[in-house]
């Protein structure tokens, strides 16, 4: 049984035209033989072939009596053959021309053959009836009766017609029998249970056997001809592997063999604007890799695309105190509670245990309604955020520096104190052996001292207070330069043997002459000899701040740094050369305002520390090779390394800054250790062990390891050593100079505690 | 016995016997008694005194002893003692006593007009002292001055004896800080109600700054000074071949026409970097110094070859040889430890001791003549602290000084004199150093 495919659409077909009124009843008795002819017709339809002879072969099929479930061709032949080949042939008269569905025919069949039964009217009923239905096929034979076309039949409810023939005359309605006689009549007609009324024509239809077949085959769902195969073996027609000539005989052509030079030229092409960028692909995707199948329960909620639940955090188990009846020491007593009552209402405690016979007599809770609202609140107001916390350890963040103890030896404490100044001491220096160490105080003293005792040797009275001492380089020229007011005074500390002092005193001697000759070079600077201090009287015409020898001994530089009320807002640096008492001014223009100037120690560069910047010297070339940008508002100090590439500038805003030279022109390091940030009053080098400090207002110096290698590539090493303390802040000041002994690890300070003090290790 | 039942019954008690070195009156008997287990020093001291009260002598004044068990001076109960020793109590136990190391009597300090910053005691008869005025001062005794040295022109740094038991006259020999080392003859015999001012014979020059230190070679015929220019020269002191060296006339003060001689080095040695702040000669060839370069150097007098070196890490002031064998090394500088070392210990450069009581830097270090365990030190902190190698706290602490202590010596084997930057002279006393 194969005819499903074609079933469904026949069944439909049929379902329009039909009202199948006694199907149920067809299919009870489903043996019993038609007594109409049917249809060969209706099969022929089917098959196509069969079309041309249809007569001969209804005549055959006529031959086979049995109706019974048969082969579908040729069942049910009735025994009027004559009639029906008659019938036919005028149906095919009338209504040769139109054309008609295959179904179609076969109701018009039926109905031909029904009406032949029953009213024995004109054959050209069933042509016209056809005419309305269906249209497909040419071969239509029967032509319906009705024409009345595709139009609701209750038109013709009140009409005493059902519509009209062919030739245009009205089809009359059949009486309508009573119910009675058409039951009579059904019960007696054993063939009632085929029988089919036929709305559009009027008339009642007795379905052949085959339709009937037909009929239950389309109920079944199965294709309405049994004969039809809807699964044909397939007959590949083309198939051509085995065949023994190819559709060409042509040989292979050489192209197929020879790498194509176009193909070639458009791969190039390609490649190239790949290497430029201008064809990207897109990157494969990144397949998912395993993953655990229920999670991670910690990660989840993050993890999640949508709106992560933050847990509450959990509330605190409920103790001792929060039973229905707690032991007696939780339960506050009437004095406890009172106090309560003056708390506030934060501090409050939230619950206060009671004690209760038995659960049944706790009362109902009475703020249950409160705090449903505020909790409600929290949760509309306050929504909680999952905070963010970095996971580091604090300790990682620190720069791994070595420890201060592996750096000794560096000044640690103070064994020696220096006691004897009467006012605040300014300035200190170091005699180059480092046995001595001169000072100058704002009460007008320079003092000597003896380093390894502490005993003052020596003391001059100069009047002013004293700005900066700086003792000459040269270990057998004993000779200090004291800044005092506009002053430079050139002290003869009367220390070496005779030869020595024969040879300072020489130095120190100016003939009186010679200020007048050289007035038209020297700015104003007078040479004056200074008899009450066996020295030399510099007379600058404003107030000298430092003086700094070279390191030769011969030269040394004074610096004017202007005060702000003066006229022109210059600051001046001079050079004086000790041996001929000369004065020179820098040939070089200055930019801000000078506040120190320091030599470097081998070559011969000048610095001069100005208030934002620092500026680099040649003095041989007399040009500038460098200029230092510090950023700072307002530099107070500055020292170079003995190596003379780094340098340290120190500013009032409590910074230091370490100049590596070579790296550049912007600070290495910037240290800030002071907190809150002081003046910083002074920075020291030292000259042999890797050690730098810097004093600073807050009466503390700070020492720090300055470790600058010799290879280029390694960049200076600062780790913070040790805060000295010990000096106490004076009329809002404290310490005021700081200098390291040029050959032992240890630190001067001077304090405006009138005191100064070494730092040893 | 019956001292024992006054003290604590309930404590644990201990089988000891009392020996000691002392002489007979202060020998207790050699009975083993039992004592309370958390005996003190002071505990121990007073059941020994009432030991020997109890014996023989009726006028009998306590003494303070200290004590010592397997070489060990005992500075805690004896209980912990024990226990920190490991010493079993099974035992009898045996402890020593000796008369307590501490000063029993402070003499009037001498007053001087300066800085005293040198001393010397070695010389039972009289002692030296040198100030920062540029005098040196002999004294008899405490107060009583005898001679002036005169001549120096800037402060005195160190003075020395160069024949302690010289007959009639004494040599002496001074460094001053006007880089000149002097030599002086007097006779310390000479009754004198006054002081009387003598001027160096000899003047030696040579050194190019501050002369540090002298020290004297056992024979006496030479010196050795130590300078700030780094360098150590050693001056011939004979005077009786004085031929050979020229001798100058020379105006001082204007009025008085004398004759002094001078002298030149007769070596130098070269290698400290620094002020050679110390110097010692203990033995005929060998000198030892002490820096500011952080090292102390062995010297061979013939060679001038440096023969070795301990490098300590800190600025050396002071330096002095003695102790058992008259070996070991004790030397203090810019911290307040005061380190010994023993040269005969091979391969190590470490001080096998430190004591670190100061509280500042270590002016003075010096052994005691017969003792190998005792010796003193002075520091910037004003204390003089006696020592003991036995134990690692000082054995007592003169506090007589009221600033920095410059300088100090023993003098008589049972005195220590010291001067400080007060300008006094403190002498110490009666100390008991067997």
């Amino acid at each position: 049984m194969g005819e499903r495919g074609k079933s469904k659409k026949m069944k439909q077909r049929d379902a329009k035209s039909l009202s199948i009124q006694k199907a149920s009843k067809a299919e009870e008795e489903p043996q019993k033989p038609l007594p109409q002819r049917v249809d060969t017709d209706s099969d022929s339809d089917y098959e196509d072939f069969s079309q041309d002879d249809r007569i001969e072969n209804s005549e055959t099929l006529s031959e086979s009596e049995d109706g019974e479930s048969g082969s579908s061709g040729d069942e049910d032949n009735l025994g009027n053959d004559s009639s029906e080949d008659s019938e036919f042939l005028v149906d095919s008269e009338a209504g040769e021309s139109e054309s008609s569905g295959d179904e179609d025919f076969v109701k018009t069949g039926n109905s031909d053959a029904l009406g032949d039964g029953n009213d024995q009217q004109d054959g050209s009923d069933g042509s016209e009836l056809h005419q309305g239905d269906e249209s497909d096929s040419s071969e239509d034979e029967v032509a319906p009766r009705n024409t009345i076309g595709d139009v609701p039949l209750k038109w013709y409810e009140d009409e005493p017609h059902i519509g009209y023939d062919i030739k245009g005359k009205k089809i009359k309605k059949k009486e309508k029998q009573d119910k009675l006689g058409s039951f009579l009549a059904s019960v007696d007609d054993s063939k009632n249970w085929r029988k089919v009324y036929d709305e559009y024509n009027d008339e009642e239809v007795e379905l052949t056997k085959e339709e009937v077949k037909l009929v239950r085959r389309l109920l079944k769902g199965q294709a309405p001809h049994s004969e039809f195969d809807p699964y044909p073996e397939y007959v590949d027609w083309f198939k051509w592997d085995d065949a023994k000539h190819p559709l060409s005989n042509a040989p292979e052509p050489k192209r197929r063999f020879i790498p194509s030079k176009w193909e070639a030229k458009k791969v190039v092409r390609y490649v190239r604007a790949i290497r430029k960028g201008l064809i990207t692909f897109d990157k494969p995707k990144e397949e998912d890799g395993p993953y655990l199948l229920w999670g991670d329960d910690s990660g989840s909620t993050e993890k999640s695309n949508h709106l992560a639940y933050i847990p509450a955090p959990k509330p605190k188990i409920p103790g001792h105190e929060e039973s229905y009846n707690p032991p007696l020491e939780y339960i506050p007593t009437q004095e406890e509670i009172d106090s309560y009552q003056l708390m506030y209402e934060e501090d409050r405690p939230k619950f206060i245990p009671k004690s209760f016979k038995s659960l049944r007599s706790i009362p109902a809770y009475e703020n249950a309604v409160k705090d449903c609202f505020e909790r409600c609140l929290d949760l509309y107001l306050c929504p909680r955020v999952r905070k963010k916390r970095l996971n580091i350890d604090p300790e990682s963040l620190i720069p791994k520096l070595p420890n201060p103890k592996s750096l000794k030896p560096y000044p640690e404490t103070c064994y020696i104190e220096y006691k004897g100044h009467e006012d605040a001491v300014t300035s200190i220096s170091v005699e180059a052996s480092g046995q001595w160490m001169a000072s100058g105080s704002s009460d007008g003293t320079v003092r000597i001292w003896e380093v390894e005792t502490g005993r003052c040797l020596r003391r001059w009275e100069v009047g002013e207070a004293v700005n900066c001492v700086a003792w000459n380089p040269l270990p057998d020229v004993h000779i200090l330069a004291v800044s005092v007011g506009q002053d430079v005074l050139l002290l003869n500390t009367g220390l070496g043997d005779e030869e020595e002092q024969k040879k300072i005193s020489e130095l120190l001697h100016v003939e009186t002459s010679a200020p007048d000759d050289s007035d038209s070079k020297t700015p104003n600077v007078n040479w004056l000899q200074d008899n009450k201090h066996e020295g030399i009287r510099l007379r600058h015409f404003k107030t000298v701040s430092a003086v700094e020898w070279h390191r030769k001994g011969d030269y040394f530089s004074t610096v004017m740094p202007s005060d702000i009320l003066s006229v022109c807002c210059l600051s001046f640096v001079l050079i004086h050369q000790l041996s001929k008492k000369l004065t020179q001014k820098l040939p070089f223009k200055l930019h801000g305002l000078a506040v120190k100037s320091t030599f470097h120690p081998t070559r011969s560069i000048f610095f001069i520390c100005t208030k934002k910047s620092v500026r680099v010297y040649d003095l041989l070339k007399t040009k500038l090779i460098k200029k230092l940008d510090t950023g700072l508002r307002e530099a107070s100090s500055i020292a170079v390394h003995p190596g003379g590439d780094n340098l340290i500038v120190g500013s009032k805003d409590g910074k230091v800054y370490w100049f590596d030279m070579d790296l550049s022109s912007k600070p290495y390091e910037v240290l800030k250790y002071p907190d809150p940030p002081k003046d910083i009053n002074n920075v020291a080098i030292h000259r042999s062990y890797p050690l730098f400090a810097w004093c600073s207002e807050d009466s503390n110096a700070y020492v720090f390891h300055g470790m600058v290698y010799s290879d280029l590539n390694e960049n200076p090493l600062i780790v913070p050593l040790q805060t000295l303390r010990g000096h106490k802040r004076t009329n809002g000041r404290g310490i005021l100079d700081c200098k390291f002994h040029p050959r032992q690890p240890w630190l001067f300070t001077a304090g405006a505690d009138k005191l100064i003090k070494l730092f040893c290790h | 016995m019956d001292m024992d039942d006054d003290a604590e019954g309930t404590s644990r008690r201990i089988q000891v016997r009392f020996v000691t070195k002392l002489k007979p009156p202060l020998k207790v008997p050699a009975t083993a008694i039992a004592i309370p287990a958390n005996l003190t020093r002071f505990g121990l001291s007073s059941v020994v005194n009432s030991l020997l009260e109890a014996t023989d002598n009726p006028d009998y004044k306590p003494e303070p002893f200290d004590f010592l068990i397997d070489g060990e001076l005992v500075r805690m109960s004896l209980e912990e003692f024990l226990v920190v020793k490991g010493i079993s109590v099974e035992k009898i136990l045996e402890i020593e006593y000796t008369k307590a190391v501490a000063p029993r009597k402070e003499e009037d300090p001498s007053l001087h007009d300066d800085w005293v910053c040198a001393v010397d005691g070695s010389s039972p008869r009289f002692f030296l002292t040198g100030c920062y005025d540029g005098l040196g001062r002999v004294w008899k005794n405490a107060g009583l001055c005898t001679h002036i040295l005169e001549g120096h022109s800037d402060a005195i740094t160190s003075i020395t004896i160069i024949n302690p038991e010289g007959g009639e006259t004494s040599t002496l020999a001074t460094t001053s800080k006007d880089r000149t080392v002097r030599l002086w003859k007097f006779n310390p015999e000479e009754a004198i109600d006054h002081p009387v001012k003598i001027r160096a014979f000899k003047i030696l020059r040579g050194h190019k700054a501050s002369v540090q230190s002298v020290a004297v070679q056992t024979s006496g015929e030479m010196v050795c000074s130590g300078s700030w220019d780094c360098t150590i020269n050693l001056w011939q002191t004979h005077f009786d071949t004085d031929g050979d060296l020229s001798i100058k006339k020379r105006k001082v003060g204007g009025q008085v026409e004398e004759s002094q001689l001078e002298g030149e080095a007769v070596s130098t040695l070269v290698g400290h970097t620094q002020n050679v702040s110390a110097v010692a000669w203990p033995l005929r060839d060998t000198i030892y110094s002490a820096s500011w370069d952080h090292s102390v150097r062995k010297w061979d007098v013939e060679t001038g070859k440096d023969l070795s070196d301990i490098f300590c890490g800190k600025a050396l002031n002071c330096l002095d040889i003695g102790g058992e064998g008259s070996a070991l090394i004790a030397a203090g500088g810019s911290d307040p430890v005061l380190r010994i070392w023993d040269p005969r210990k091979p391969g190590t450069s470490a001080p096998v001791f430190q004591f670190s009581s100061h509280t500042s830097w270590i002016s003075a270090c010096k052994w005691h003549d017969n003792s190998w365990f005792h010796l003193l030190s002075a520091s910037y902190d004003g204390k003089v602290m006696l020592w003991d190698l036995r134990t690692a706290w000082p054995l007592s602490v003169i506090e007589s000084h009221s600033d920095k202590v410059l300088c100090a010596d023993w003098w008589k084997g049972d005195s220590v004199i010291s001067g400080g930057a007060d300008s006094k002279l403190c002498i110490s006393s009666e100390i008991p150093i067997q």
